[in-house]
């Protein structure tokens, strides 16, 4: 719609009676100004100075797209190096090693979690169902809590190991840290050219072939904690009979919960190899921390074990809330966008337009400030009455969550989707509508089948630019998100729309501001920023390509 | 009949689809008004009152105070931080008549009493600033772009980045904003560090207005002060600016909104939490540019993310977003008359 403009209008007019070139403001001067040469050779420099500051200011876009580009990277790019110091760290003080043993831990509490959760349902089943007093209730599944708590204890041994040899890596990491920021200082001082105070400070080498030593020599306490672990569940396993849970309990949950267990028993061994084959000075590849941070399933900052910069949970949390969006804002703007454009009278046409316009000038922060004040609460309660109950997800539990967030992201996308698609569809040629009507299609056919086709490319990179839009709005998930930082459960089926979420725009407004500049949080923020970046720019590029290539023969 | 009744199905169809998606049409509106309104509504009781003089001064002149809310002797009161104070002084003074009693279930909510004068003020230094600065750089890239120079290599590749900075989001202005103003140039959090991160973000929108707006002056215009012997640019200053003008601000409104109306740029470049001088409340006139301000959409943030949502905080909540949108609008009506002064001025 506006490329094909200067090409044509400009050619002709615009650019050759003055010649375009420096001399043309000279060459008029030398025409109409009759004086000395030193006026002409003036005039000229005059304009050519004009000119010059004009260009010099147009090229400001550039500048700042080559300075965002620089500066992203200027201040983005060392986290990766950072990052790998940080894992080779990670491995040279034996915090790997601890993580492996942990591992068994942790997937032995969520079987934990998973038996309190039989336990409830049983216990619900007794008091609800079968209509018993608590205590009795209590009595009935104490079978049940002796077999919970001899399996709970079941993981002692290693527990004790992994808290063990955690302290004793955490110590090594600790020494290692406190050297490197001697020699940081130390380097300061040098810098500022304070050579005594320099040499004052004393750097002691971190031996971490001597100091891994005892985390390695707890290698055969670890298999048989291992060991014994895996027996004493296999000895609960083949113990517990008649746990006196209901019938319904005992052969669905139970029965999986015991494969479960099985399966973890035959887990056990291969962790203990894993210990066997670790080193401690196994070289760390340099991509690992790249590896790190782009498929990384956790966002851990500030903790004493070991930070994660993993962007999935962010990443995936933006789509989420995006798509959320898009799912309510496509059919609703480009429904609108047909409306306006194909069927409604030029009076309805003037009063929607505008108004379409005004909401798009409404500020982010004020949709946030009414998802948090309003919108978030009228969907819970909404989702709580009997009638939307059906619903998947329902009720929800989470004020805030990507549900929230979607809505109000799909209101700041429809205004661009609208204003977008509705040029399209008017700039549709109307030879292609007046030869539908000839062949006798009704309205509803050429616009549907007609019109709507033909300004395809044009709504798809409405859509993409409402994308856009959507994935880099703050305001709007910072507030409404929910802001909690874990992948979405995407197990749940359509439900996972109201779990609450953490964004990429978001992580960057609500850490930046309590981060130390130039360390490696900071930098890993700008990284999500540099990741940010290159999606708009390419989510804009293939807008245009898309918009460019299909663009129809203009009438 | 038979063509009969299936002219009447496809009718009913037609009638159908098009009622559906002019239900869809007005849904939007329905909520973008429902938004609007709610805030309006709970908002206006803030900003007005029913007697003389109809509007609550102090929410528009004075700073933002913590809230005590607290029993005593029976009473419920509601104080603001320097009444409190008082109060307690004059409760820790020996009395005669009444015996010092302790003030009961007290509670304190921040920014909630006072008003928000020092935000309104660093809004419209924010708009004003980063607003001439984009103006001056859009205008005059546009009329490099449109006047002077050739389709080439160069032209094309400002206007792709034209294009693509259009599409970058606002968070990301502001961490290049920070890293370039703030840390590498060492401006701090400043004035000066939001008017450029602002400037920067709106820049495509100014620049592709004005060249909209240029395009629109009949060339004749340019051809008849050319042949009259006018230089290049005394034709651009007398016969294309002035009619470009009130264009050129037209479609700039929609970037002063956004200016106004973004909170992620200014975030870490510009805006405090709270700030107790005023921008004015300088020693010198350098300390002006290089001094952060509080911003009123910054302040919604806080008050609507930072402090727990009751009855008390309510009101500082609805009351700064309705006076922001109004601010929003009173700018963008406030272009809008002076263009239309401009339009009957230079007509065409």
């Amino acid at each position: 719609m506006k490329a094909p403009k200067p090409t044509s209008e400009k050619t002709p007019a615009g650019e050759k009676p003055a010649g375009g070139a420096p001399a043309s403001g000279g060459r008029a001067g030398r025409r109409l100004v009759p004086g000395s040469s030193f006026s002409i050779m003036h005039s000229s420099l005059v304009a050519r100075l004009i000119r010059a500051a004009f260009g010099s200011t147009a090229l400001v876009a550039l500048l700042i797209l080559a300075l965002i580009t620089i500066f992203l990277f200027r201040e983005g790019l060392p986290f990766f190096r950072d990052s790998r110091n940080d894992l080779v760290l990670y491995r040279r003080a034996g915090l790997e090693y601890v993580d492996i043993l942990r591992r068994a831990e942790t997937e032995h509490a969520a079987l934990v979690r998973e038996l309190f959760d039989i336990r409830l349902r049983a216990f619900q089943h007794f008091t609800d169902d079968a209509r018993l007093p608590v205590a009795d209730a209590n009595a009935r599944l104490s079978a049940f809590d002796d077999f919970a708590v001899r399996f709970g204890d079941a993981i002692g041994p290693v527990r004790e190991l992994v808290s063990d040899i955690g302290e004793t890596a955490v110590a090594i990491k600790t020494r290692a840290a406190l050297r490197h920021d001697k020699a940081v200082q130390r380097r300061q001082l040098l810098d500022a050219g304070k050579t005594t105070e320099a040499g004052r400070i004393k750097i002691e080498p971190v031996d971490f072939q001597a100091e891994i030593k005892p985390v390695l020599d707890t290698l055969p306490a670890c298999r048989d904690a291992l060991r014994a672990t895996g027996d004493e569940l296999g000895a609960i396993l083949s113990a517990s009979g008649n746990t006196g849970l209901p019938p319904a309990l005992a052969s669905g949950r139970m029965e999986n919960f015991q494969a479960r267990v099985r399966a973890f028993i035959a887990k056990l061994p291969a962790i203990e190899n894993e210990l066997a084959g670790w080193r401690a000075d196994a070289p760390v590849p340099w991509h690992a921390s790249a590896r790190a941070f782009f498929t990384g399933r956790e966002w851990t900052t500030a903790s004493f074990w070991q930070d994660w910069y993993g962007i999935l949970p962010l990443l995936s949390g933006s789509l989420l809330a995006s798509l959320i969006a898009l799912a309510i804002a496509v059919p609703l703007g480009v429904g609108a966008a047909i409306y306006i454009s194909q069927v409604a009278s030029p009076r309805e046409q003037r009063l929607v337009k505008p108004a379409i316009e005004f909401i798009s000038a409404l500020p982010s922060v004020v949709l946030g400030f009414f998802g948090i004040a309003v919108l978030g609460e009228l969907l819970r309660s909404l989702s709580q009455t009997s009638w939307f109950a059906w619903l998947p997800g329902f009720p929800i539990i989470e004020r805030l969550n990507a549900l929230t967030a979607g809505c109000l992201l799909a209101l700041i996308s429809i205004p661009t989707i609208f204003t977008l698609a509705e040029d399209a569809l008017t700039n549709v040629p109307r030879a292609l509508r007046e030869a539908s009507f000839a062949l006798g299609a009704s309205r509803l056919q050429t616009t549907l089948r007609i019109i709507t086709p033909a300004a395809l490319s044009g709504i798809i990179s409405a859509v993409l630019l409402g994308f856009g839009r959507v994935i880099g709005e703050t305001m709007v998930v910072l507030l409404c998100a929910g802001n909690r930082i874990a992948i979405p459960d995407f197990s749940a089926g359509p439900a996972v729309v109201t779990q609450p979420v953490h964004t990429m725009t978001g992580i960057i407004a609500q850490e930046m501001g309590e981060v130390v500049h130039g360390g490696i949080h900071y930098r890993a923020l700008f990284v999500v920023g540099m990741v940010l970046f290159v999606l708009s720019l390419l989510i804009n590029y293939t807008a245009q390509k898309i918009l460019l290539r299909h663009r129809l023969p203009a009438s | 009949m038979n063509f009969h009744q299936q002219n009447n199905t496809r009718r009913r169809r037609e009638a159908a689809v098009f009622g559906l998606l002019r239900a869809s049409t007005y849904l939007v509106l329905l909520c973008g008004a429902l938004v609007v309104g709610t805030i309006v509504f709970k908002g206006a009781p803030v900003l007005f009152k029913a007697e003389f003089p109809f509007i609550n001064i102090a929410f528009f002149t004075e700073a933002p105070e913590t809230l005590h809310v607290f029993e005593h002797d029976g009473k419920k009161l509601e104080l603001g931080d320097r009444d409190y104070r008082a109060f307690m002084e004059n409760l820790a003074a020996p009395s005669a008549s009444q015996p010092a009693v302790a003030p009961r279930s007290e509670h304190a909510y921040v920014y909630s009493v006072g008003g928000i004068f020092p935000c309104i003020v660093g809004t419209l230094l924010l708009v004003a600033g980063s607003m001439t600065l984009a103006l001056f750089l859009g205008v005059c890239s546009a009329i490099y772009l449109n006047e002077y120079a050739r389709q080439n290599t160069v032209t094309r590749l400002i206007r792709l980045a034209v294009l693509n900075l259009a599409g970058v989001p606002s968070i990301v202005f502001g961490l290049f904003g920070f890293g370039l103003f703030v840390i590498f140039l060492g401006w701090n959090v400043s004035l000066m560090a939001g008017w450029f991160t602002l400037a920067f973000m709106v820049l495509p929108v100014v620049i592709t207005a004005s060249e909209e707006a240029l395009k629109s002056v009949p060339r004749g215009y340019r051809e008849a002060s050319l042949a009259l012997g006018a230089t290049r640019w005394q034709t651009i200053r007398k016969s294309v600016l002035p009619y470009a003008l009130p264009g050129i601000l037209t479609s700039s409104i929609l970037g002063i909104a956004r200016v106004a109306g973004e909170t992620a740029p200014i975030m870490f470049t510009a805006a405090y939490v709270v700030r107790d001088q005023l921008p004015w409340q300088v020693a010198k006139l350098t300390d002006f540019f290089f001094q952060g301000v509080m911003a009123l959409p910054y302040h919604i943030y806080v008050v609507s993310s930072k402090i727990p949502q009751n009855e008390y905080t309510e009101r500082v909540q609805y009351g700064s977003t309705l006076v922001f949108l109004l601010l929003v609008a009173l700018i963008a009506a406030a272009s809008i008359l002076l263009r239309n002064r401009l339009r009957k001025k230079h007509s065409w």
